[in-house]
């Protein structure tokens, strides 16, 4: 018996130490991003590399976020993203909620071909999107992004899958009550919902935050970048002058920390939406 | 409206579709506003891509000439294409299994409910959020060939430092490092979910039998997740073709074309060489690998439902 305690006292401990070694790998280009960040310029290039910098230079930040406007494509992201979040939400909500709530011809037709489509490359649209765009004089502008991300197949899934839980009896009294369908999505199916919908904000929120091949296509005045797009210019750009490593990776943090912060505080949101509809990563 | 669902048979029927507008315009009222933009910037494009894909259009020009399978056949003819093609399976294979067998291995270390395990799922977890773009700058840095903090962890066990990204040999495991260590965490969760699914007393009675761990894993665990194993295989699959980002970042498809994918193939004969037509064709050879891939997903999907 006491070999048996000891065996498994000595296993946990062993896991323990396993996954606190497989978490420091993980983190590991996070913290190797502001050590790296704090160091001079020479200490950068020396090898074998400091682990900790002999002198930790904090103002690299300050210096990164004055060289280039990422405050601006931070502005710039946050703002297409949040328009297209919301885009999505009542786009996919009224999809969803003519799905659930009416019959009409062409339903299961129309529902098979958008699941069927949805394993599909978005990169295979880019340049029948790209003409349009142009045709619309939409290039280079938010417009062009927003309407472009209007619509998020996964959003309509996961809301319909959510509008389906929801007992009928529910949205039959509400009729009876004199509720038009437009007040029964917001009013009822809406609140009773609202986790789906957090989860889908949070998730498509990242999605075009992170979101860089397609807005770097449309996207080409500087001042209308994306953070995505300025902190790759900024890395082209430090590279050609000998490589301020430090600046670099001082502006990465400023891209990282944010949906870090993010993710640490709303990570169940996340969790649940994977778990729910099996989004693509 | 008024006609509630009453307890009438009859015609309960015709009452609800009259009741739930089977006629009515107003389902495509709440249609329109999703259906507008799905047309123009899903559908349509895909259906117009397959056009553009018959013809030699250079984007600059308004005529286009009509050249049918000419792209396709250039294509199958190019080495280039040929080059890209195995790049691409390399680099799918090389994430996906590494992702799928990493990602169950680490749900069970974090299944149990223990003390510091939500912390352990979470660290895990975390780089699936961050923008691939920015993480994968902090990775040019950690591949740098001569002062890399990667070379000196193979110095520390006597290896000698690798170019990466300069390197045709080591640029695309560089990019698979990149891919896997970004998607782990995202295979762990649902692996996490597909585990706890399963009831705990089968392993009881299995242990009553004698069974030992691995033996359990092999004959419990890895037959009652293979749903989640093989829908993981499929969705990975597709979001390895749709690599880019880190690509881009790390190496633009070089050196020498050996991290050149078809998702990168085709973004470069399309933004740089403004070859529409090649470059719809490659979209083509990659909407049907995943129109492949997806009617396997579902067809297969159906007969497995059982087990979940």
């Amino acid at each position: 018996m006491n070999y048996r305690i000891f065996w498994s006292g000595t296993m946990t401990t062993a896991k323990y130490l396993l996954l606190s070694f497989l978490s420091l790998l993980m983190f590991f280009p996070f913290l190797w991003m502001v050590i790296s960040a704090l160091k001079t310029k020479d200490e950068i290039w020396q090898f074998p590399p400091t682990l900790w910098p002999e002198n930790p230079q904090w103002h690299t930040f300050l210096d990164a976020w004055n060289v280039a406007p990422f405050g601006l494509y931070m502005f710039n992201s946050v703002f297409t993203a949040t328009f297209i979040v919301l885009l999505q939400v009542i786009t996919g909500a009224m999809m969803a909620y003519a799905f659930t709530q009416f019959q009409f011809r062409g339903k299961n037709i129309l529902f098979s071909i958008i699941l069927g489509s949805y394993m599909l490359p978005v990169a295979a649209t880019y340049v029948p999107s790209y003409v349009l765009l142009a045709k619309f004089d939409l290039l280079d502008t938010y417009s062009g992004i927003i309407v472009s991300n209007a619509v998020s197949v996964f959003g309509i899934f996961l809301l319909r899958q959510a509008f389906l839980q929801v007992p009928k009896e529910l949205i039959e009294a509400a009729k009876l009550d004199g509720s038009n369908h437009w007040k029964i999505l917001w009013k009822i199916l809406f609140p009773l919902t609202l986790p789906s919908f957090v989860t889908f904000a949070l998730i498509s929120f990242v999605q075009m935050y992170n979101n860089y091949l397609w807005p770097s296509l449309l996207i080409k005045s500087e001042e209308k970048m994306l953070i995505t797009q300025g902190i790759q210019k900024f890395f082209m750009q430090e590279g050609g002058y000998g490589l301020q490593w430090p600046l670099i990776m001082a502006a990465s943090s400023f891209v990282v920390f944010p949906l870090l912060i993010l993710f640490i505080f709303a990570q169940k949101w996340f969790v649940s939406g994977i778990n729910d509809q099996g989004i693509k990563g | 409206m008024e006609t509630v669902i009453t307890k009438s048979k009859p015609n309960k029927k015709v009452k609800q579709q009259i009741n739930r507008g089977y006629h009515s315009l107003t389902p495509w009222l709440f249609l329109l506003p999703a259906m507008i933009p799905l047309i123009l910037f899903w559908f349509y494009p895909m259906l117009n891509s397959l056009y553009i894909s018959f013809t030699n259009w250079d984007y600059i020009s308004p005529a286009y000439t009509f050249v049918w399978f000419e792209n396709y056949t250039n294509l199958i003819q190019d080495p280039i294409f040929h080059d890209v093609l195995w790049n691409t399976l390399y680099f799918t294979v090389g994430t996906v299994f590494p992702t799928i067998i990493g990602g169950v291995l680490l749900a069970l270390l974090v299944l149990k409910n223990q003390r510091g395990m939500g912390i352990f799922r979470t660290v895990l977890f975390s780089p699936w959020v961050t923008p691939t773009v920015a993480v994968a700058i902090v990775w040019s840095w950690i591949f740098e060939p001569e002062t890399g903090i990667a070379n000196w962890v193979l110095s520390l066990v006597g290896l000698s430092g690798l170019e990466w990204t300069s390197s045709s040999t080591w640029a695309m495991p560089a990019i698979i490092i990149v891919s896997v260590w970004k998607g782990l965490g995202w295979t762990m969760i649902f692996y996490l979910n597909a585990l706890r699914k399963i009831p705990t007393d089968i392993y009881e009675a299995a242990s009553i039998d004698g069974a030992g761990s691995l033996q359990k894993f092999f004959k419990i665990t890895v037959p009652l997740v293979s749903p989640t194993t093989f829908f993981l295989t499929i969705i990975s699959t597709v979001q390895a073709l749709e690599a880019y980002d880190q690509i881009q970042v790390m190496t633009q498809g070089g050196p020498a074309g050996s991290t050149r994918t078809l998702l990168y193939l085709y973004y470069q004969s399309a933004f740089e060489e403004f070859n529409m037509g090649k470059a719809t064709a490659v979209a083509t050879v990659i909407i049907l690998i995943t129109s492949i891939l997806s009617i396997i997903q579902f067809g297969l999907s159906k007969k497995w439902v059982h087990y979940q």
